[in-house]
């Protein structure tokens, strides 16, 4: 055995012995809590031996396994939404003050059971399966996180708005005064001089969806597109929200929270992927694989599903011959030494995850170490006649003269007189390979074998065409650094990177590796392709074992088989450049054109173009504030927080969004007064999840088909409307439609599969009708009997049910409800071979001439086609470092998740106490070279942020990282003092513990006004790898 | 497919913990069966990703005031040379089959159940802390709002109700299990005799015999656990201090 094997295995037998044991949370804040020792005897507990405990919701007998209800509580199947893994929770609620009393998982839902219960099981069976009848919870439990456990206490917090808010004093000024639903829909759609500081446009003026904005650049589009519309994310409305931006109110400009959560991975799967629209990416496959490997996402600490793949690794490494690598800045919570030793954790310098995946990919190429037989397949056919399940573009022959137009981009049958049919370069213009037995040029889609590696001028008759394989080029962007300069890097010895490559690369396609968040770094679309390009060495796609596709969903909001959810009568389509230059290539842009025309060179843009993106949010502010590529006139913002979430932001823009002038209108829709709603004119009170109708789907890494749906299983909150509807989301946005006369909303305004028309002016509809589509989706499901109805808690919405829907649709969407969404039984997920039954039908993209064939806006260069490890840098291609030494800046921030607290969870007492705050981890050695001790106060400062913090000493960081958990250091929800109508609803002083990490700042010197650090490709939000320093400090 | 080099992962490992092994045959005495049921519960730890799922569905089932757990997980960093790792360590009352929490109580407000739970009669109790003190594996408060002795009773309200415990129920990792220790058939009887070599319980040395069993301790956590108490104080990013830790 040689060297480096030794290596990495020593690392991996971490037991026993003496060590150093630095305590996590057990924390005990008597005094912080209501429980007061008031020196008199103390309150009298509701019973002498199980004290204040919550009277049992059932009572089973446990040898007939009869069942009695308790008549005071009521179970009902809901949705969390603690974070966006949005899993199936039962929640347990008392009739008399209609409070939920505790949150559990449940167990129809594959996100919280380990293997979910068929679909067709009765309710009260449902109940039992979970219970210590003949021991049939230990197997059957459905579960939820602490959070999850925990949300319940959101629902009565005195932070929540309920009523309608409009802004008194200046913007962020935290007093507020609450005004008739009416009034604001008034006030919003019709404008004025609302707050004493001159006119603002209403979203009357703004919706014009003819008249160009710029007509200097018409490209941008109307003046519709002065509207922002940003949803959080899909918490299952989103499709609703997206319905009145796009299709009714007609603007181009909406976003979710993607571009500051984890973009970079999906941008960075979707290029491997050949999705570059929908972003598809990768989940292993959990219960058969042997090796996994995991750079820049920690299962148990992060990632998504988080709950789901918490549980699928704690099973796996106590069940199964299965063994896995963590690759981190800092220790994550999916090490276990109890476990040991088949898990090992490597540290990582932070944001250097592209130079281990190159070096992996140089070893794994120069040692042949690939799945040859699945990277020579040029098509489906020839790939499954392997032995695989998937195919790439390894041998697909690429233009690689960067003087030739068609750089990047394939080489066509058309181009060598080859015979095509239709268009040139279109679907039947066949790309080509090189065959392997003749080494003649061939259509990739009938050839059994190609040429993996290619580098040569074809020629025929006149024509010279330069051409590589993808599988050369990727081998020539690997071999662009040798496998000491990339460990020199990312600081991981060059011994435990071959290892690491071997043993990934030992297990056939029973491996695989995936990434997420910790790719959020200003090289992240490429560290992350990079990553997820190892999966494509081993040919794991679609296979038992490897890399996996969703299993999909049965779609609510579609063209679907009961109501026609997606097309209305008069939509628009919008048109334009989104603000944040997504999608759209600068070429194209009339400001390129006029410097042509000026003999200028074109390049740089103003500001950077991100053509491969999807919309941006991380990009949106910034360029609204700047009014590059224009300004906004109004953004309606759904329970969005960017201020809090995306790094930097604050800085670079906070200052100015309480500027009217810069962004007139600002109204926000939520539950409570986030870092973002705060400086809103207008606040809209929102339902929680509890209290609300929708439909989402799961994560990858599910294999069957997901719909998770969610009602009001408890009374909303907020205030009604006139006619008796919450007021919340879809109320809002439905009476803005109506006033402004808008398409797609109103009486008739969704038509049915008999093509009778239907309403959309009721906060339920849309949901509603949606129930119904998933309902008769392929096999329609059966009607509820009243023994469902009565154990689940759904008598209560019929009569809702009944009003709003058609009468054969009441018992099917009731069905769905009791069970809290509809879900595939878990026997659909395999074939009978085992095979995983929903396929990724695209093939592995080793170079994507989609981006291989753009320039980037700034320098003008090719983006490289292919992964390749460019560094942290500056939109303008700068290196990081060469920006912000390392004498000055000697430390490197690194953003990791919460096991515990989410961005939006800091209100629950009850999960706060349990860990209350987030010390920042820092290396102890590193620590002791500055005097720094664990609990020592220190600053820590980037080039244009600083916060004050505690710090844990600890063993399991690399040397030069700050690590910073993710969801401490709160301005609002709850951590600063409101006032409405002149009334004082007093700040919790512990919401405000702990930093963000987001408020330190790094602006990008390259840019021309005020931008955070986005990565230099994707504009997805840079939160690894900054540039910091610490110093101890004494207060 | 090379397995070759996993089955190599093992054997270093299997030498290096056999070192520390002492299995629970040799710490704990024989466990006299009563009639009827015992209850008793093995924490497997290899699946417990220290997530605090238990702790608070523990506390909102069981409602204790804030900041008084009946069950925690603690969470300890381990390094060895170059190599950290995590061990999670949930901790609740070991309902002790020769509990010193007992013999101590003025009243005999604390008593055992027939099915071996340790439990508190709050009318009984005078919150006069004695138990508190006994008990070796500091599983027991006093009550800031009853100010009565208050632990963990394997939420016994529930179990008598056909009901699994708060804890065990949530489980995301599915570590907790819980049964009857005298029903040879039950998931706990037949783990404890699959494993029985590898199960250890906390301070064996205290003769207490624990009722909750681990699997997969390293063999240090078993008695006092040397190391650095977490960072407790509470502080706001201005370096405003909140609450002072202890």
């Amino acid at each position: 055995m040689d060297k480096s094997k030794r290596r990495f295995i020593k690392g991996a037998a971490i037991t026993g012995g003496a060590g150093l044991f630095v305590a996590g949370y057990s924390h005990t804040l008597g005094q912080l809590g209501k429980g007061v020792v008031t020196g008199s005897s103390g309150t009298v507990t509701d019973s002498a031996i199980h004290g204040n405990s919550l009277a049992p919701e059932l009572q089973i007998d446990l040898k007939t396994g009869i069942m009695v209800a308790n008549a005071e509580q009521r179970l009902a199947n809901s949705m969390c939404l603690g974070c966006w893994t949005r899993c199936g929770v039962r929640t347990r609620i008392d009739n008399k003050t209609d409070k939920i009393l505790r949150i559990t998982g449940n167990p129809y839902h594959p996100l919280s059971a380990r293997e979910h219960l068929n679909f067709d099981t009765p309710i009260k069976e449902s109940l039992l399966h979970t219970s210590a009848y003949q021991e049939q919870g230990l197997d059957g439990r459905s579960t939820a996180c602490a959070r999850g456990n925990a949300m319940l206490e959101l629902l009565d917090s005195p932070h929540r708005v309920t009523h309608c808010l409009k802004r008194v004093g200046p913007r962020g000024s935290g007093k507020w005064q609450t005004i008739a639903f009416e009034q604001l829909l008034q006030e919003v759609v019709e404008g004025g001089d609302l707050f004493g500081e001159g006119h603002v446009d209403g979203l009357r003026a703004i919706r014009d969806i003819k008249t160009p904005l710029d007509a200097d650049n018409p490209e941008y589009g109307p003046k519709a597109n002065q509207l922002l519309v940003t949803n959080a994310s899909d918490e299952g409305r989103d499709v609703f929200i997206k319905r009145f931006t796009f299709n009714s109110f007609g603007t181009r400009n909406f976003a979710n929270h993607g571009s500051y959560c984890g973009f970079t991975y999906r941008a960075g799967a979707g290029a491997l992927l050949d999705d570059l629209k929908k972003y598809s990416h990768l989940k292993p496959d959990w219960d058969k694989a042997e090796f996994l490997l995991f750079i820049g996402t920690s299962p148990a600490q992060s990632g998504n599903p988080f709950k789901r793949q918490a549980r699928q690794l704690a099973h796996d490494r106590s069940e199964r011959n299965f063994s896995y690598v963590v690759v981190s800045p800092m220790l994550p919570n999916s090490s276990s030494l109890a476990a040991a030793p088949d898990n090992l954790w490597l540290p990582i310098r932070p944001a250097t995850d592209a130079s281990l995946a190159m070096a992996m990919l140089r070893w794994i190429i120069d040692n042949q170490r690939y799945a040859q037989a699945f990277l020579t397949a040029p098509n489906a056919k020839a790939a499954e006649a392997a032995g695989y399940r998937g195919f790439s573009n390894a041998t697909f022959l690429i233009h690689s003269d960067e003087q030739d137009p068609r750089y990047g981009q394939y080489l066509h049958a058309s181009e060598l007189g080859l015979p095509f049919s239709g268009e040139a370069f279109g679907k039947e213009d066949p790309i080509l390979v090189q065959d392997n037995d003749s080494g003649k040029l061939v259509p990739a889609g009938k050839c059994n074998k190609a040429r993996l590696e290619v580098n040569e001028v074809i020629t025929q008759g006149a024509i010279n065409i330069r051409c590589q394989s993808s599988f050369s080029l990727l081998a020539a962007s690997a071999r662009s650094q040798t496998i000491e300069q990339y460990s020199a890097e990312c600081d991981i010895p060059v011994a435990d990177i071959i290892a690491l490559a071997d043993k990934f690369t030992s297990h056939g396609t029973k491996a695989a590796v995936i990434t997420h968040g910790g790719t959020m770094s200003t090289n992240g679309f490429y560290s992350a392709w990079a990553i997820m390009m190892l999966n494509a060495m081993i040919g794991n796609i679609n296979q038992p074992g490897g890399a996996l596709a969703k299993g999909g969903a049965y779609p609510a909001f579609g063209k679907g088989p009961r109501y026609n959810l997606a097309e209305f009568d008069g939509m628009v389509q919008p048109k334009g450049v989104f603000l944040s230059r997504s999608k759209f290539p600068y070429e194209k842009s009339s400001e390129f054109k006029r410097k042509k025309a000026a003999g200028e060179s074109p390049y740089p843009a103003k500001e950077p173009w991100f053509p491969i993106s999807s919309p941006l949010l991380s990009e949106h502010l910034t360029a609204a504030v700047a009014g590059y590529p224009y300004h906004l006139k109004a953004w309606i913002n759904h329970m969005g927080n960017p201020l809090y979430g995306q790094t930097g932001l604050v800085t670079a823009i906070g200052a100015q969004l309480k500027d009217p002038k810069v962004l007139p209108l600002l109204v926000s829709i939520d539950s409570f007064i986030n870092e973002t709603s705060a400086l809103s004119d207008y606040i809209v009170p929102d339902t929680l999840t509890y209290e609300s109708w929708g439909w989402t789907s799961a994560w990858h890494g599910t294999m069957t088909k997901v719909s998770t749906g969610r009602w009001p299983i408890v009374s909303p909150r907020v205030e009604h409307t006139a006619d008796g509807d919450p007021v919340c989301m879809e109320s809002f946005l439905t009476n803005v439609a109506m006033k402004l006369g808008l398409p797609g909303f109103g009486d008739n305004a969704v038509q049915a599969a008999d093509g009778s028309m239907h309403p959309l002016t009721r906060a339920a509809d849309y949901s509603l009708y949606g129930a119904a589509n998933v309902a008769w989706a392929g096999q329609p499901v059966p009607d509820i009997n009243d023994e469902d109805r009565r154990w689940s808690g759904v008598e209560r919405i019929i009569p809702e049910l009944k009003a709003r829907l058609q009468p054969e649709e009441v018992a099917k969407t009731a069905y769905l409800f009791a069970r809290g969404g509809r879900f595939e039984p878990i026997s659909k997920a395999r074939d009978a071979e085992g095979n995983p039954t929903h396929v990724w039908p695209k093939p592995l993209m080793l170079w994507n001439p989609e981006v291989g064939s753009r320039h980037h806006s700034q320098s003008g260069e090719f983006l490289s086609g292919c992964p390749r490890s460019y560094g942290p840098r500056l939109v303008n291609g700068q290196p990081l470092r060469e920006a912000f030494s390392q004498e000055q800046w000697p430390m490197l921030l690194s953003s990791y998740k919460s096991h515990v607290q989410s961005a939006m969870s800091i209100g629950s007492d009850r999960l706060r106490q349990v860990h209350p705050n987030n010390p920042v981890r820092i290396n102890k050695t590193t620590a002791e070279s500055f005097g720094i001790h664990t609990g020592d106060t220190v600053r820590i400062s980037t080039p244009n942020g600083s916060v004050i913090a505690l710090v844990e000493c600890v063993s399991g960081i690399h040397p030069e990282c700050i690590a910073i958990e993710h969801g401490f250091g709160h301005k609002e929800l709850g951590a600063r003092d409101t006032v409405i109508n002149g009334q004082l609803i007093a700040a919790n002083p512990l919401t405000q513990v702990g930093v963000n990490l987001n408020d330190l700042s790094i602006l990008d010197p390259s840019r021309h006004g005020r931008y955070p650090l986005v990565d230099w490709a994707s504009g997805s939000a840079a939160r690894q790898g900054l540039p910091a320093k610490i110093e101890k400090v004494s207060l | 497919m090379d397995t070759s080099k996993r089955r190599l992962l093992g054997q270093i490992a299997a030498v290096s913990a056999g070192a520390v092994f002492i299995p629970l045959a040799e710490a704990d005495g024989d466990n006299t069966p009563t009639k009827g049921k015992r209850y008793g519960m093995l924490i497997d730890l290899r699946r417990c990703v220290g997530c605090q799922a238990c702790t608070v569905a523990c506390t909102i089932e069981n409602q204790p005031p804030l900041g008084q757990f009946r069950t925690t997980v603690n969470q300890y960093e381990v390094t060895e040379g170059d190599n950290s790792a995590f061990m999670m360590l949930p901790r609740l009352c070991n309902h002790c089959e020769n509990p010193p929490c007992i013999p101590v109580c003025p009243t005999g407000a604390t008593f055992q159940r027939q099915d071996g739970i340790v439990v508190v009669n709050n009318d009984w109790c005078v919150g006069c802390g004695y138990c508190v003190q006994a008990c070796p594996y500091d599983a027991r408060f006093l009550n800031h709002e009853t100010n009565t002795a208050d632990k963990c009773t394997f939420c016994a309200h529930r179990l008598d109700a056909g009901l699994l415990p708060a804890c065990v129920e949530t489980c995301v990792g599915e570590a907790r299990i819980i049964g009857d220790l005298n029903d040879p058939a039950s998931r706990i009887s037949q783990l404890l005799a699959q494993y029985r070599d590898d199960i250890k319980v906390l301070r064996p040395s205290m003769g207490t015999q624990p009722r909750v069993f681990y699997l997969g301790m390293n063999q240090a956590f078993a008695e006092r656990i040397r190391g650095e108490a977490p960072v407790r104080t509470l502080m706001t990013d201005s370096g405003k201090e909140l609450h002072h830790g202890h």
